[in-house]
């Protein structure tokens, strides 16, 4: 009640801030609050200041070095199986101590502190403490994200249990207060039992803004598994799929045939880790999509099995003539359409197969057609206005990000004009623009199912949506920095999303609640790809590494760096044996992500023990294929699996 | 320390700010102003550049645009810089004067008239080209073809590595597992698991199936008849990224090609295999500092050889000689580093040759100084110039002496000729400008008035021909080396050439191009239409291959191009010979026997080879300087 009470506040004082007078009103009234003076509201505003003042100490500036060198003496003292884990708190301490220099306008002291110890911190902290030892001046903090971030948050740390008793016997001998303050108000322990970790497992998890992940984070139960599949294989059309397959048995090896057959049964099969039917309500199948399920499955049937001996082919389209100007590309999931986003705010479609892309008819035109046509959607179309490549304008800023739904009829843009927009491809006009973004927006969705969809900011959230609702069903926010890429999982339960906070999230769209937190990147996470059976997440981005993590309780399971630029795009061959990386370094990468997943099941996980870290790029790495100066933009594997890559060309 | 300075505060200087006060019309802004000011416009600007690389970086790219800052100014709610673009980066120029230094942006004030005025004229700005889709293999099953949408396998660099370090193909398979060959990968890797005797690795240079086919086919297409092929064969050598694997057979077919040729006196076969040189030089995607022991003693002897052709005082082997100097050229110009001394050694040839003056055939001296004078007006003021006298003491001895054949007299003239075109822009650049025929004569002797003429002329028109003394070349070789280290710098470069003797087939050892001594003989025996086998060290075929199998039909199509080379050319007369001719006019070049005029009338006169499409540049003044 008390707190309820308080809340009601809050929002009272953000409306007297904003002069809503009338609205002001009418919350009082309603809430009851006309009692309320303005003496309370003053209390709740100095409340709001000592937020701010957090750093206020009356440590004298001088102590800040000699405490932090006694500490940093103490860590490289220390025997050597704890030394990597105290050494943890190096860098919390050293950037909390800065701000408070800063907060007690000492720039001199705290610049000459930054500059004496920050070589000796690992390298993916030099970027954030170059960033940080911009703000030289009170006034500076006040709006400087990263400054807010850790002012308002605890730096997480692990630590077993023997490494915190020994941290504590020292802090306790030594008695600094400026020391014990900090680690007191902005650091948090979350101590485990067991041995201390060594130095490559604090730096696999190591790096993101606010630390590590809790292990309370990620004690969720997630249901990775995959949804069953609609049983259209056993109404009548199964049959004819049943021809098909003994039709291409003829001219196939048995071998293949008795592998495709459990991965069709597989599916029909309900995985156990599979949500309930009906946690998340999903659109039902119309005819349409039902077809078109079965040519996807017939498709599959034709698909070649990957593995390190038999590569895929690669098809890569070039965009020629494009200087720059392209920002976003998206391949269709049954590969027939290209759509490509322009820093100009255009975007173009092109049709990959021979069928044309053709306008609607007119409403006249369209009522001469018998409804009950078997060609119907056929009839619809105006064959006379067929084209290879089709625009849409609309949006005032670069695309950054597009997604074709599920049957192809529709297309979602997100720009820097913070709207998200959905094209038909039937009248290729806009039909909905969806505002709720206050920032650019990064990233956009559409669930493998369709209907929903998912988008991720500059403003720190991601958000759910449904097509039909101006509204975001869910708001996804507890990323300290930029949401740069949002990812649907295969079931549609959960979302992923990538940040400038250097941490990887999955959130389950029924509860909106955060599930996972995955720590590990050292910088900007730019793609996620779900695995094909559900159960491993990998990203990249910025720190040109590629992660490979186990949603089942959110470990890091391997960590591969090659590439020699940022990493746009991460794909999963359809029988889930191949991965493939693209980068701004012109190359694109196979990975055998089977070796990895195999290597994964041997050992014994559990939620406290974190795997191995693999990191020898040699076992997994299968080859690399470089493109003449095209920076590649977007992978997709086609329902057979060959593999389709989009670059721009950059002359060189 | 110095260095995280540098990183860490970093601020605008207080006199930027002060003369950006300045500018919008504040005048003595306090010291303590500008020193906070700059210290929070530091801060902004650190911050606002940091935003704009989320843009940048969300936009696919590696360099940040204005578009970038405008928008990452658009999320802090200031009004975006409108109006200023920049395609690429902006240039920062620099000036001081007066105490003061300064950088500043460079933007040219457009007359708008102007441009209005100018419409429909090429200056107006080409339209953007639209953006088009362009789909290829960039791999199939996990082999990358070599077309030209790919990357070459082996990139430049590697190439160069490897000439330079051997060794690291053999260490670093690892790395080069990615690139993939056909039949490589999984396979090789299997077997040597198995091996347990450590072997030391050989460096392969299998080629496949298609490789050799391709090898056949553009071999025989670069010295067969059908021009058509040849062309295409040429383009695909000058433009394909996959070469690299066959370049060592490339360049021995060529080498042994012009072994071979030289003794028979195909001229046109000669010409064939240096337009594939030029062609493999020009591949964007090879290195050819490897095979380069191979080429220069080939390219040598088409430049110096006593007789290239069956007909000296008929075919214009002159142009081929022209030719093959420019590839020279081309080469040292590429390839020279200072271990190798490339152009060192080429240089040294040519001036032993001239040294060797009275020795050396005419055709031979041609050479030498088309060689030389291809190398850059540096190399013609210190190797060519002190020789002109006794050169033109030579050809006078030639051109005006009676009884003398007309074979004489017509390369006579060709020195002459090559001189005053090579050797004018120099004298101009080097004498004062009164040029008095006397002193020229007292200089140059015979082919100082001449000289005196070209440089008067050269002096009239100004722009064009200076250009080129830009390029100054390295010149280290001396010109006055004693005559006893000849034999071993020569062997160093002309080793694989045996060269036309008195007699034919006759594999000399130790022998050099330059050294021919009896000039009156007349050559090997003449060959008839008779087509070449060029032998090739290709193990694998038994049979040699013959690039044309029926010797009769051979023997006419070496006729017809004969022929056909008799009606490409216009039949110009030189002043000075009485042979008057029909030249043979095989590489498209300058063949303006008018020796007064140097320059001018080149490109009308130039008579062409049917066969001109591509090697050959037409020579305009600019286009030839070029080279050097």
């Amino acid at each position: 009640m008390d707190g309820d009470k308080n809340t009601l506040l809050a929002v009272l004082q953000l409306l007297r801030k904003y002069n809503l007078k009338s609205t002001e009103d009418l919350f009082r009234k309603e809430a009851n609050l006309t009692d309320i003076t303005a003496d309370d509201n003053q209390q709740t505003e100095s409340e709001v200041n000592s937020v701010l003042s957090a750093y206020k100490s009356e440590g004298d500036p001088a102590l800040y070095e000699k405490a932090y060198s006694e500490l940093k003496k103490f860590v490289e003292g220390s025997l050597d199986i704890y030394k990597h884990e105290l050494g943890t708190i190096l860098y919390p301490v050293l950037v909390h101590m800065y701000l408070e220099l800063v907060y007690n306008n000492h720039s001199v002291e705290a610049k000459q502190l930054m500059e004496k110890f920050c070589g000796n911190l690992e390298e993916y902290y030099q970027e954030d403490l170059k960033k940080l030892s911009n703000v030289t001046k009170r006034e500076q903090m006040a709006g400087n994200e990263l400054t807010d971030t850790f002012k308002s948050n605890q730096f997480i740390i692990r630590m077993s249990r023997d490494t915190l008793s020994i941290l504590k016997r020292h802090l306790q001998e030594k008695k600094h207060s400026v020391l014990l303050n900090i680690i007191q108000e902005h650091l948090y322990f979350d101590m485990y039992e067991g041995v201390a970790r060594n130095k490559q497992q604090i730096e696999a998890t190591s790096g993101a803004i606010v630390g590590e992940a809790t292990r309370q984070d990620n004690k969720a139960k997630v249901y990775y598994g995959l949804l069953k599949e609609p049983d259209i294989q056993c109404i009548p059309p199964a049959e004819e799929e049943e021809d098909d397959t003994a039709g291409t048995e003829g001219d196939k090896p048995k071998k293949k045939k008795a592998k495709k057959d459990p991965l069709f049964s597989k599916k029909t099969k309900s995985d156990p880790n599979a949500p309930p039917v009906g946690r998340m309500p999903l659109p039902n199948l119309k005819d349409a999509d039902k077809l078109e399920k079965l040519k996807a499955l017939r498709e599959a049937s034709k698909r070649v099995v990957l593995g390190p001996d038999s590569l895929p082919s690669i098809c890569f389209y070039t965009l020629l003539n494009a200087v720059h100007g392209v920002t976003a590309a998206e391949i269709a999931e049954d590969s027939s359409l290209l759509a490509v986003g322009f820093s100009d705010s255009a975007i173009k479609v092109w049709s990959l197969v021979p069928q044309k892309l053709r306008l609607m008819k007119t409403g006249d035109q369209l009522q001469d057609i018998n409804k009950e046509a078997e060609d119907v959607l056929v009839r619809m179309m105006d064959d006379r206005t067929a084209e290879t490549v089709r625009s849409l304008y609309g949006h005032s800023g670069p695309i950054y990000s597009l997604s074709f739904s599920p049957d192809r009829n529709l297309l979602l843009s997100s720009s820097e004009d913070a709207t998200v927009r959905l094209w038909s491809l039937h009248t290729w006009t806009c039909v909905v623009c969806y505002k709720g973004h206050l920032y650019p927006v990064w990233s956009v969705r559409f669930s493998p199912h369709g209907y929903y969809f998912a988008t991720a900011s500059h403003d720190k959230t991601a958000r759910l949506w449904a097509t039909d609702s101006h509204q975001p069903l869910r708001i996804f926010a507890g990323h300290y920095s930029d949401v740069d890429v949002v990812q649907f999982h295969p079931n549609s339960n959960y979302v992923a999303t990538g940040s400038s906070d250097m941490t990887v999230r999955l959130w389950d769209c029924v509860t909106g609640s955060q599930v996972r937190l995955m720590t590990g990147h050292k910088g900007p996470i730019y793609s996620l790809a779900f695995s094909a059976e559900g159960r491993f997440l990998a990203s990249a981005g910025a720190d040109h590494r590629i992660l490979v993590w186990d949603l089942a309780h959110g470990h890091l399971v391997a960590a591969l760096s090659s590439h020699s630029a940022n990493v746009h795009c991460l794909s999963f061959s359809r029988d889930g044996n191949i991965l493939v990386s693209g980068s701004l370094d012109c190359t694109l990468k196979l990975w055998d992500f089977t070796k990895l997943a195999e290597e994964m099941t041997l050992e014994d996980v559990n939620v406290s023990h974190n795997p191995d870290v693999k990191t020898c790029v040699e076992t997994y790495l299968l080859r690399t294929f470089a493109t003449k100066n095209s920076p590649v933009l977007t992978l997709h594997f086609s329902r057979r699996n060959l593999l389709l890559g989009v670059g721009m060309f950059e002359a060189s | 320390m110095s260095e995280s300075e540098s990183i860490y505060g970093t601020t605008l200087s207080q006199e930027s700010m002060k003369v950006i006060a300045e500018s919008i019309g504040v005048g003595n802004l306090p010291d303590e102003a500008a020193k906070d000011l700059a210290e929070d416009v530091s801060y902004r600007l650190k911050e606002i550049i940091q935003d704009a690389a989320k843009f940048m970086r969300h936009g696919k790219r590696q360099k940040m645009s204005m578009h970038d800052i405008d928008h990452a100014l658009k999320i802090k709610n200031i009004e975006p810089t409108y109006g200023f673009f920049a395609k690429d980066h902006v240039p920062f120029r620099f000036a001081s004067g007066g105490g003061r230094e300064l950088h500043f942006v460079e933007e040219k004030e457009i007359d708008l008239n102007e441009m209005v005025s100018m419409s429909g004229s090429q200056t107006w700005p080409k339209l953007p080209l639209e953006i088009t889709l362009r789909a290829h293999w960039l791999c199939i099953d996990g082999v990358q073809p070599t077309i030209p949408e790919n990357p070459p396998p082996v990139s430049k660099d590697a190439q160069k590595l490897e000439s330079v370090d051997p060794t690291s193909k053999l260490s670093n398979k690892g790395q080069s597992m990615g690139v993939g060959k056909p039949g490589g990968g999984g396979k090789s890797k299997k077997l040597r698991n198995v091996e347990t005797v450590h072997v030391k690795q050989l460096a392969t240079h299998e080629l496949s199936v298609e490789q050799q086919l391709y090898y056949k086919e553009i071999t025989e297409a670069c010295v067969g008849s059908d021009e058509a092929r040849r062309a295409e064969a040429l383009q695909s050598l000058s433009a394909d990224p996959g070469l690299h694997e066959m370049l060592a057979r490339m360049c021995t077919f060529i080498a042994e090609g012009v072994r071979v040729n030289v003794v028979q006196n195909n001229l046109a076969l000669l010409i064939y295999l240096m337009r594939m040189v030029k062609a493999l030089l020009d591949n964007p995607s090879l290195y050819l500092e490897k095979y380069l022991h191979e080429l220069i003693p080939s390219i040598a002897t088409c430049i110096v050889s006593r007789q290239l052709c069956m007909r000296p005082e008929m075919d214009n082997h002159w142009a081929l000689r022209d030719f093959a100097s420019r590839l020279m050229a081309q080469i040292c110009k590429n390839f020279n580093t200072s271990t190798n001394n490339v152009q060192t050694r080429v240089t040294r040839m040519f001036s032993q040759a001239l040294t060797k003056n009275n020795q050396t055939h005419l055709a031979s001296l041609y050479g030498a100084i088309d060689g030389l004078s291809e190398l850059g007006p540096e190399v013609v003021k210190a190797l060519v110039i002190p020789k002109i006298k006794s050169i033109s003491e030579r050809i006078e001895a030639c051109i005006e002496g009676p009884g003398l054949s007309s074979v004489d007299k017509n390369g006579a003239g060709h020195i002459k000729t090559l001189l005053v075109k090579s050797v004018a822009p120099v004298l101009k650049t080097m004498r004062p400008p009164p040029d008095i025929v006397e002193e020229y004569k007292l200089d140059y002797g015979y082919i100082g008035p001449t000289l005196c003429a070209a440089v008067a002329k050269a002096r009239t028109q100004p722009m064009a021909l200076t250009t080129n003394v830009v390029s100054a070349t390295t010149l280290t070789t001396n010109q006055q080396q004693g005559s006893s280290n000849v034999g071993k710098t020569m062997m160093q470069t002309t080793e694989n050439i045996s060269v036309t003797g008195g007699s034919p087939g006759q594999q000399q050892t130790g022998r050099t191009i330059m050294l021919g001594t009896s000039r009156g003989t007349g050559g090997s025996t003449t060959t008839g239409g008779q087509k070449f086998v060029i032998l090739q060290s290709r193990s694998q075929t038994p049979t040699t291959p013959t690039t044309n199998p029926n010797p009769l039909q051979q023997s006419q199509q070496q006729h017809q191009q004969q022929i056909k080379f008799a009606q490409g050319s216009t039949g110009q007369q030189k002043q000075h010979i009485s042979n008057s001719a029909p030249k043979l006019v095989v590489v498209c070049m300058a063949t303006n026997n008018h020796t007064n005029t140097t320059t001018i009338s080149q490109a009308k006169s130039q008579n062409v080879f049917s066969t001109q499409q591509s090697i050959e540049r037409s020579l305009s003044p600019m286009e030839e300087h070029s080279f050097q």
